[in-house]
């Protein structure tokens, strides 16, 4: 498994997961750029039925809500970055968790009712909000 | 002495003299903005400067301590935040053309916090905009343009907190906020050769500060050393009820003093063999010569390795799916076209579109990680490896497909909150710096601020830095 990598912001495109089949060996020592070969595309072939049909249910929403702000390249590299959302998704869901297992949402209930109790209308026998 | 060697002392010789009222305040914030206003521009280190503001607090600070009312250790020292900490009253763009005119009414808590102890902000340091949110290519994904590397202007500092790492790397102030969701001040520390912290998440409050990914933010210190970033971390930390996020009060308060750690036992030590793929020849040869440097005065460490499993595709997916939802009125607007980036300008439109239920799987994922982590740190306090494997890059590279290496480091100790220092533990043969990482399990702040500073007593590339006078 392998990303891009600067900084995590280009992670933030999960299609930046699409360099997973990067080599290892790749670096170089010259001292001139690149530092790495540039990344091969994903490969749509190798993505399952269902999975191409995810990308492109993905991509046709996308094209639905905002194609009409897109330019035909960016449209194209919308696409791109589909396929290597879908190798990254892939990965994500082939790993086995139990219905059972925790899950790192946390809700923290809101503990200073003290706070808000005192908003609440005052309905003692001599409160004018009291019938 | 020289104004190149007073920009560069410690916090702690700072504050030292101060004190003792052989340094004033102003004339160290002059100093620091004369230094700002001639060299940030070559680096493209600021977002703006706030000159009227650090002489004012400046002025304040030396009255004070002139009367005997010395605040601490950061009391008159300059420093920059990163420009996505709101300050009243001052533009706080996130880097960001939408944002280019946003002023907020109101401090940051972490500000707020400096304000408390004394320190002076001297500007806002440039970012990457939206802290890299959107994706980015290149390292001129940011409204003042790429910053510069202050060891060769024509290399990158990394980002987001690109300008934070400039500023102390060129001696323009004494440290600088930063923020990481994932590696952004490790990254920026180990390109700049200067000391990054990123603490536990939950210690520092956000309040006040750009929401990215809310389950990841971070905030935390650049400075001259581990120390250092000890002693800004001791200012900022603490339970914050405006930011439901920071742990309880005894969890999040974070008190030092290098006493501290001598009450400490010797730490345990792992080093990590699986935390990079490959490194750089030059970068290599760095870290190696640390791991022989840390096993002489650590002889009992041990080699460590990292579970394997997808944590970065589910780090991936919690932070486009949070960041689409922070920037959901960007997006939606179209907005988010302004962005100086091109693929900051459509990544939003495909994060947007990750199902509910893939996120909680990243979810699920994260929680069965930290259990894995946690019982790691059972035989280790601190895991080392290096901080990144390359070094700085060259400006113009396309960072999304020219610079590609795995970061399962970066995605587990993000993911997982866990604190770590960046310090400098070297060069390359293009003298160009190379950063140490330091782990450990969250909470253990101190445990990494303490494995931090013992390299650095023994090293003493924390002194070097770059002509740029």
């Amino acid at each position: 498994m392998s990303i891009s990598r600067r900084d995590f912001a280009r992670r933030t495109v999960i299609a930046s997961a699409a360099a997973s089949l990067v080599p290892a060996n790749i670096f170089i020592t010259a001292d001139a750029a690149p530092l790495f070969q540039a990344q091969q595309p994903p490969d749509l072939a190798k993505l399952s039925p269902t999975s191409q049909a995810e990308l492109e249910s993905r991509m046709q929403t996308i094209l639905g809500q905002y194609g009409g702000r897109l330019s035909e390249e960016q449209k194209a590299d919308l696409r791109r970055l589909c396929l290597a959302a879908e190798s990254s998704l892939g990965r994500l869901r082939a790993y086995a968790v139990e219905n059972a297992d925790g899950i790192s949402l946390y809700f923290k209930p809101v503990i200073d009712r003290e706070k808000k109790l005192s908003i609440v209308p005052d309905l003692s026998p001599h409160s004018p909000n009291n019938p | 002495m020289p104004s190149e060697d007073l920009v560069y002392l410690p916090l702690s010789e700072l504050a030292k003299r101060i004190e003792s009222k052989k340094l004033s305040p102003v004339e160290l914030t002059r100093r620091f903005l004369d230094r700002s206003e001639k060299l940030g521009p070559r680096f493209n280190a600021y977002a703006r400067l706030t000159p009227d503001l650090a002489l004012q607090q400046a002025e304040v600070a030396e009255k004070e301590i002139q009367h005997g009312h010395y605040r601490g250790p950061l009391h008159g020292i300059p420093y920059a935040a990163k420009d996505l900490l709101s300050v009243k009253g001052l533009p706080t763009t996130w880097g960001a053309k939408p944002y280019a005119n946003q002023v907020f009414d109101y401090d940051a808590t972490v500000i707020s916090h400096l304000n408390r102890v004394g320190a002076v902000l001297i500007g806002k340091a440039a970012m990457i905009e939206l802290a890299g949110g959107m994706g980015y290519r290149f390292a001129s994904a940011s409204l003042q343009g790429p910053t510069r590397n202050p060891w060769n202007t024509d290399r990158w500092t990394c980002g987001s907190s690109s300008g934070s790492a400039a500023i102390v790397a060129a001696g323009l102030a004494a440290f600088a906020i930063g923020t990481e969701t994932w590696g952004s001040i490790i990254c920026p520390s180990a390109y700049c050769g200067v000391s990054g912290l990123r603490p536990t998440y939950g210690r520092v409050s956000r309040f006040g500060t750009m929401a990215l990914a809310p389950s990841m933010d971070k905030i935390g210190p650049l400075a001259r050393s581990a120390e250092d970033c000890a002693r800004v971390f001791a200012a900022i930390a603490g339970h914050d009820p405006k930011d439901r996020s920071t742990l309880p009060i005894d969890k999040a308060a974070f008190t030092y003093s290098p006493s501290t750690e001598l009450k400490s036992r010797a730490l345990n030590v792992g080093w990590l063999t699986n935390a990079w793929t490959s490194m750089e020849p030059g970068v290599a040869k760095a870290v190696h010569t640390s791991e022989n440097v840390i096993r002489k005065y650590s002889p009992h460490m041990k080699e460590a390795t990292l579970p394997v499993g997808p944590w970065e595709d589910a780090a991936n997916i919690i932070v486009a799916v949070e960041c689409a939802a922070s920037f959901r009125p960007l997006l939606r607007s179209g907005r988010v076209s302004e962005l100086t980036d091109p693929l900051g300008r459509i990544a939003g439109y495909l994060n947007e579109q990750f199902s509910a239920a893939d996120y909680l799987q990243a979810l699920k994922v994260r929680e069965i990680l930290q259990k894995k982590i946690d019982n790691l740190f059972d035989s280790f306090d601190v895991l080392i490896a290096a901080a990144q494997p390359i070094a700085a890059t060259r400006l113009e590279l396309n960072l999304e497909t020219d610079a590609v290496f795995p970061d399962p480091l970066g995605a587990i100790g993000n993911l997982c909150g866990l604190p770590a220092v960046a310090v400098p533990c070297g060069f390359t043969e293009s003298n160009l710096p190379v950063g140490l990482q330091f782990l450990a399990r969250a909470g253990g702040d101190l445990a990494v601020i303490q494995g931090a500073r013992t390299y650095q007593q023994h090293t003493e590339w924390h002194r070097k830095h770059p002509k740029v006078a």
